[in-house]
């Protein structure tokens, strides 16, 4: 099957750029892929499906909205909450209009007006404030054939949001494991969180429980990888909580290979978040593939990993508690980071193996492209037999053959 | 217990799956058991056919018959396991091949129409709905419950069933190689006619019919081999015996095998087995240098095999009582103990 293929494509700085870089050589030998160039509005001559990937960030996935748009087509939704990406491809192309019919559309009047406030300023942008309360996916919900998802989480919102159609549930595919030597940093034991460093990302409730940790494990360091955001007062936060010494060790932004070899160093990862855009984390999948322990925020995919893979803190009042009673217990027992890491290393290569999830995603986007056709062909020919013996439309008996056909994935 | 075997049945056409089948319900008879056998036609296309009449399985009742309750259900090859029952025992021949491995192959169904691999996919979904329904998953072979486990992710227990009830006995060989596969392209008895051709001296008996007969016999002859190979047609029981029980060796070289009864009779009868690493079931119990030869699919090699067991009876016997003694373990009382435990 020809596939069209509208995806980010390194060297954009995008996770979504580097997930198609990983896939796409096994989805090419399952499927006739065309990755078509940036900025592309429509399919090439012959296409029998065309596959959107879309995320949150405008930069990375205006362009593909707008041959969505054109096109109708299999999505491949990486984020649920869709609002950034919306507002970058109205507001951003000083099409105000185009945002408050988008609020509209979505969250009735009361969301113009709150477009309106954003618009004059009076409100703070909600895709930074409160993203998870209007996720404006409903524009791409409607476009979309069939939805391909790496979670229950985003399954279910998209059910929740009215979406009908296929919805396939894919894990993310995990790196082969590059076999560095892990970088030489202390620590005992050595937490690793990776990526910007904000609110978002949990960093101020992690940094309360690290202090807490390292009252009274004095040879616990906490590795923090990754820009910081605008805003975030790092620094006055880590004097605050006294760990302004040899407690903290931090790296700006690095390239791949230093990444695997700082994360490869660490004996726990830390992959907090709330909101939730409903995305996956590409760090996390990796710290799958090294075996390493996770502690993580119970929301979204994050929420989905499995108990033996991943302590899971609830976003709330007591969440520097839990998570310093989570850090505290994986210090402390290297027998449960042993475990944790196996089952994490076999979670890698059973759910989210390469060649596994090339498999699902093909069977997604084939049945995605072609199961509209069959499952009507199946129902007209049970109905056509049904009514030749009498069986009405609306009947008991009709039900009945409708439940049966339902059952087993068949229409009805 | 009451316990309904259900089978699909192409009309006209019968098979080792059909012997399976009737075999299981005598043997369940003989056990006490009330055992009967339902059977619906299947026709597999054109266009979504194969799921319509994979369908027909759903919408069957066989909870209760004639007001009594069904306590079992066992079904056994596609599409009978997407019939719904309380107590679905699975005792899997094989999936609908055309679906899976066969795909994209000379004996492959669907096109490359993204409505025909859709098609292949909602077969694949089916399978993988109605056999995770199943209350016990058993597979007739090693080789079964593999391809079943990389295609759904669902693991069966390997049960393999006796084959079918003949007269056993073994004799002297007489010289020949058997064949007593169906005549179709899959069972490739065409490589066993090209490795005669090869070897003067080998001689072989076809004891079966099919649709490849008249090519196999028009290779047989534009090879000269008239004199050699024997067309026989489908035999009696007491003949299929007899041969078995004469032979120098048996030969049984599919394509990727479901299961096989063809190496089971074999060793019933005392005879080794020549088959290929590309058999697929029968290497389950087909050994090479224990219990047969295991060659490459290649006229050459099958013949040099042929030729070596004729010319050392000894060893041949000796692989054969090998190859008995796995036979004989393969028995009825286990299999339905298991497939009841």
């Amino acid at each position: 099957m020809k596939v069209a293929y509208f995806s980010p494509m390194p060297p954009e700085p995008s996770g979504i750029a580097d997930y198609s870089a990983l896939l796409l050589p096994a989805l090419r030998e399952r499927l006739d892929v065309d990755v078509v160039r940036r900025g592309t509005k429509r399919p090439p001559r012959g296409t029998e499906l065309a596959v959107y990937h879309l995320g949150n960030n405008p930069d990375a996935h205006g362009w593909i909205l707008d041959a969505l748009r054109r096109r109708p087509g299999a999505v491949v939704l990486h984020d649920f909450v869709l609002h950034h990406l919306v507002a970058g491809v109205t507001i951003g192309r000083r099409n105000g209009h185009g945002y408050l019919d988008a609020m509209e559309r979505e969250h009735g009047v009361v969301g113009r007006l709150l477009a309106h406030g954003v618009l004059d300023k009076r409100l703070p942008p909600l895709w930074e404030a409160r993203p998870e309360e209007f996720p404006l996916a409903g524009e791409v919900l409607s476009l979309a054939t069939g939805l391909v998802v790496h979670s229950r989480y985003v399954e279910n919102r998209a059910r929740a949001a009215g979406f009908t159609g296929a919805i396939a549930h894919v894990p993310h595919p995990a790196w082969p494991d590059p076999g560095v030597d892990p970088e030489a940093i202390e620590g005992d034991p050595l937490i690793g969180a990776f990526g910007n460093v904000n609110q978002s990302k949990r960093v101020p409730q992690l940094l309360e429980a690290f202090a807490r940790v390292r009252a009274t494990r004095p040879g616990a360091r906490l590795l923090l990888v990754g820009a910081t955001s605008p805003g975030f007062d790092l620094e006055r936060r880590l004097q605050r909580l006294g760990l302004g010494g040899d407690g903290i060790v931090r790296e700006d932004y690095v390239d791949e290979r230093r990444l695997w070899k700082l994360m490869a160093a660490c004996d726990v990862h830390v992959s907090l978040r709330s909101p939730t855009m409903g995305e996956t984390s590409g760090t996390a999948v990796r710290a799958l593939t090294l075996g390493k322990p996770l502690v993580v925020s119970d929301v979204g995919w994050f929420g989905e990993l499995p108990d033996g893979v991943a302590l899971r803190v609830a976003v709330g009042d007591d969440e520097v508690t839990d998570l310093a009673a989570a850090l505290q217990l994986l210090a402390e027992r290297p027998d449960a980071r042993t475990a944790m890491g196996a089952a994490a290393r076999e979670l890698a290569s059973s759910d989210h193996d390469l060649g596994r999830v090339a498999d699902r995603q093909a069977a997604a986007f084939e049945m995605i492209a072609g199961g509209g056709p069959v499952a009507d062909s199946v129902v007209r020919e049970v109905s056509e037999a049904a009514a030749q013996v009498g069986i009405a439309p609306g009947s008991s008996e009709a039900s009945e053959i409708a439940r049966r056909l339902a059952e087993v994935d068949l229409g009805g | 217990m009451r316990i309904a075997v259900l089978r699909p049945q192409v009309p006209f056409a019968r098979g080792g799956a059909e012997i399976f089948t009737d075999e299981l319900v005598a043997e369940l008879r003989a056990r006490g058991h009330e055992a009967d056998l339902v059977s619906v036609p299947f026709k597999w296309s054109p266009g979504a056919r194969v799921l319509t009449q994979a369908f027909l399985w759903r919408m069957l009742d066989l909870e209760e018959a004639d007001g009594r309750p069904i306590d079992v259900v066992v079904a056994t090859k596609f599409p009978s396991y997407v019939v719904r029952h309380r107590e679905k025992r699975v005792w899997l021949v094989h999936q609908f091949r055309q679906a899976y491995e066969l795909d994209g192959t000379d004996l492959g169904q669907f096109g490359p129409s993204p409505e025909e691999r859709a098609l292949r996919r909602q077969v694949q979904e089916l399978d993988r709905r109605a056999l995770g329904e199943a209350a016990r998953l058993f597979a007739t072979s090693a080789n079964v419950a593999g391809r079943l486990e990389r295609s759904t992710g669902l693991v069966a227990e390997v049960l393999p069933h006796p084959p079918q009830a003949l007269p056993y006995a073994s004799a002297p060989s007489q010289g020949f190689v058997l064949s007593a596969s169906r005549l179709d392209r899959a069972k490739r008895i065409d490589l066993l006619l090209e490795a005669a051709a090869r070897e003067p001296a080998l001689e072989v008996v076809i004891a079966s019919d099919g649709p490849d007969r008249e090519r196999l016999e028009e290779i047989a002859r534009a090879r000269g081999l008239d004199g050699r190979v024997r067309f026989e047609g489908r035999v009696d029981a007491e003949q299929l015996a007899q041969l078995y029980a004469t032979c120098s060796s048996v030969y049984y070289a599919p394509v990727d095998e479901d299961f096989g009864m063809g190496p089971f009779e074999a060793f019933l009868s005392g005879k080794p087995v020549i088959t290929t690493t590309d058999a697929g079931g029968p290497l389950d119990v087909v050994s090479d240098r224990e219990t047969g030869l295991v060659v490459r699919p290649d006229a050459a090699e099958i013949g040099t095999a042929a030729t070596w067991l004729r010319e050392h009876e000894e060893e041949a016997a000796a692989f054969g009582r090998a190859g008995k003694a796995l036979a004989d373990e393969v028995t009825w009382d286990r299999a339905i103990a298991r497939l009841f435990s």
